[in-house]
């Protein structure tokens, strides 16, 4: 990541205006920490609150191409869970809008689905967003996690 | 001039920042062998 991801500008740009950075070492000094939050494997890489409370996490490479959509709605997540359904949409939209052949598109088009809902608790988008996976990503993990919403009606 | 990430190595004093800026936290943790 330090050699090929972190340097590239647009996540370089991307991880100023969006998040504070923390790097920690896995060293024995840092053990505590690493047992907090489980991590056995590098990189390990984790969206927090202020609380240190764990909102999105990745293990293993990821490349620059894909940190961005990849950490958009890992700050989706962030909003999602706070309640700020307004900003997770926005975020999620945005992930659509620039990245919609990133791996994590079928996720953003989930939680978009669920965040609409929970504004709005009309069960549609939770449709929508089970027929747009179903279209496009019939073979996603989130399409299946989706699929009870195919009994909801159009 | 080419950007660079700003990292910290302080969980708690990054989380101070994030508490008066409203962002969230990346936390990466990496071998530095």
């Amino acid at each position: 990541m330090g050699a090929v991801t972190y340097p590239a500008q647009e996540v370089a740009k991307f991880v100023d205006l969006n998040f504070i950075p923390v790097q920690i070492e896995t060293t024995a000094q840092n053990q505590a920490l690493m047992s907090q939050y489980g991590v056995t494997w590098t990189p390990s890489i984790f969206v927090l609150d202020a609380d240190g409370k764990v909102h999105y996490s990745t293990v293993g490479f990821i490349p620059p191409e894909e940190f961005v959509p990849t950490f958009l709605v890992g700050k989706a997540r962030w909003y999602f869970d706070a309640g700020q359904l307004t900003e997770a949409r926005a975020t999620l939209e945005e992930v659509l809008d620039r990245c919609s052949h990133s791996h994590v598109a079928p996720e953003a088009i989930f939680f978009l689905g669920v965040a609409k809902y929970k504004q709005t608790h009309d069960p549609k988008p939770l449709r929508a967003a089970y027929d747009e996976l179903m279209a496009n990503y019939p073979q996603s993990e989130w399409t299946k996690r989706a699929d009870p919403y195919r009994l909801i009606e159009k | 001039m080419a950007m660079q990430v700003c990292w910290v190595n302080d969980l708690d004093k990054a989380r101070e920042t994030a508490r008066k800026t409203n962002k969230p936290i990346l936390l990466d943790f990496f071998n530095p062998n």
